[in-house]
């Protein structure tokens, strides 16, 4: 996957993520969850696996729980919280909402790890340069902020702070870390901006070089994309796919556009796959 | 450790004021199905439910709701009933009252969560605010006057009469002349 043109990959991914965010349809929005979680299993660590889950799956059950809190429609209360109904329809709509948003949350870190900052500053650099150089200060910002704080975290373990096993203490350690980082990125980013500009970035008559060239391969993956997702986009117009959770659930009409948006989350894996596939038989062959 | 502890007792109390301020009922509990009885000395008011303006503004109406059980064809969804009046009751508490013990379901804003001070009816019926029209939403009016403030603050008296209605177009389609409507 990563192989591929930036072009295309750029198209790939901003249709999923639109699509998952926008659709309400909770057969789409599964789907394009399995496909997040399978590319996702494929590009991180398998070292990081265990903290992923640690972090979506509590995440899912937050986000799920919370809206029928607030949102009291729904033909089937369950109870009622001071006078307001706390229906089934709130509960299945809050685990739609937390589908989809854990969805796109995986699809953005396949993102980060497919289309790095080369490929972004590929795209967008000439066309919008300020831009483009902002979004890529601020995709890159979070992994590099974690890093950062594990370096000022050890600096401070290694001066004496975290001795104490009280949580309080702990919590208090933690916001000084977390004090020291937000002057140290904001003095991080206007670095990184001013060097950008010491090199002439976004001048006139600066030519880039890059190493991405638009080939078969990509010629074949963006037919299929744009197949898969004109079937899919299609449906979606029509109404098909169309789904209503309050004030009753409405019931699911079968539609071409859940096989074929089906594939199109899956395509990423399914390139990885067969790639692992064709590793192992030339493998075998040594 | 004794910070610990100081942190932990915080959030517990913290936990207890919240449940103890949050009222859980069940759903026969809520539905009551026991109401004062009119007697001859007993003090009454009536009080009706309707949403005929959404039978002229079908298109607007959100496809989810185009179903005669959410919007009755003759637009009445409580017709005009009589309802014994207690010591005290608001436009707020007869409302309650009434759609509880016909089993129409009801969603509002409690008068501490917003600025007005007072109830705010968000849905009756599955019919929400905004539900047919950015315009839409619920109003009440007491012998056929818009009151310009919220039910839970409208002191009834005896024998007044309560309608709630749905307006698709901020009160001009349904006669409410403060809002500058012309009134039909």
């Amino acid at each position: 996957m990563k192989n591929y043109n930036p072009f295309v990959l750029m198209f790939y991914f901003l249709a999923v993520v639109i699509i998952s965010a926008f659709s309400e349809n909770p057969v789409l929005q599964i789907s394009a969850l399995l496909g997040g979680i399978l590319f996702c299993a494929i590009v991180t660590k398998s070292s990081e696996t265990a903290g992923n889950i640690g972090f979506y799956v509590p995440m899912f059950f937050i986000i799920a729980v919370t809206n029928p809190l607030f949102s009291h429609n729904g033909a089937t209360p369950l109870f009622f919280l001071n006078g307001n109904p706390v229906t089934l329809e709130a509960f299945v709509y809050g685990g739609a909402i937390a589908v989809m948003a854990i969805g796109v949350m995986l699809w953005c870190k396949c993102y980060s790890e497919i289309m790095t900052t080369d490929k972004f500053l590929y795209i967008f650099g000439k066309t919008v340069p300020k831009l483009s150089l902002v979004l890529s200060m601020a995709l890159k910002f979070i992994p590099m902020y974690k890093q950062q704080t594990r370096r000022v975290s050890r600096a401070q373990k290694a001066m004496g702070l975290y001795s104490s096993k009280s949580v309080t203490d702990k919590i208090r350690s933690h916001a000084r870390v977390f004090m020291a980082m937000v002057s140290w990125s904001l003095e991080n980013s206007i670095e990184t901006s001013s060097s950008m500009k010491a090199r002439g970035y976004g001048l006139k008559g600066r030519t880039n070089f890059a190493l991405f060239k638009f080939g078969a391969d990509d010629l074949i993956l963006l037919a299929v994309i744009v197949i898969l997702l004109g079937v899919t986009v299609f449906g979606i117009i029509t109404g098909e796919t169309r789904f209503y959770y309050y004030p009753r659930i409405s019931t699911l009409k079968f539609s071409a556009a859940y096989i074929a948006f089906g594939f199109f989350s899956l395509l990423p894996f399914i390139i990885e796959a067969k790639e692992a596939i064709k590793w192992r038989y030339y493998v075998s062959k040594i | 450790m004794k910070k610990d502890i100081l942190a932990l007792s915080v959030i517990i109390l913290i936990i207890a004021v919240i449940i103890n301020g949050t009222n859980i009922q069940s759903v026969d509990e809520y539905y009551l199905t026991h109401i004062d009885d009119i007697t001859e000395n007993s003090e009454t008011v009536f009080i009706s439910i309707r949403c005929d303006t959404i039978l002229d503004n079908l298109e607007n109406l959100d496809e989810s709701l185009r179903y005669d059980e959410y919007v009755p064809k003759d637009g009445v969804i409580l017709p005009r009933t009589e309802y014994v009046l207690r010591e005290g009751d608001t436009v707020f508490d007869i409302l309650d009252r009434a759609v509880r013990y016909n089993r129409i379901q009801m969603e509002y804003q409690g008068s501490d969560q917003n600025s007005f001070g007072s109830v705010y009816i968000r849905g009756i019926n599955y019919l929400y605010e905004f539900s047919c029209g950015e315009l839409s939403g619920w109003m009440y009016k007491v012998d056929g006057e818009y009151p310009n403030y919220g039910c839970s603050k409208y002191k009834l008296k005896d024998g007044q009469e309560i309608e709630w209605v749905y307006t698709c177009d901020l009160g001009n389609d349904v006669g409410a002349k403060w809002l500058g409507g012309q009134g039909k």
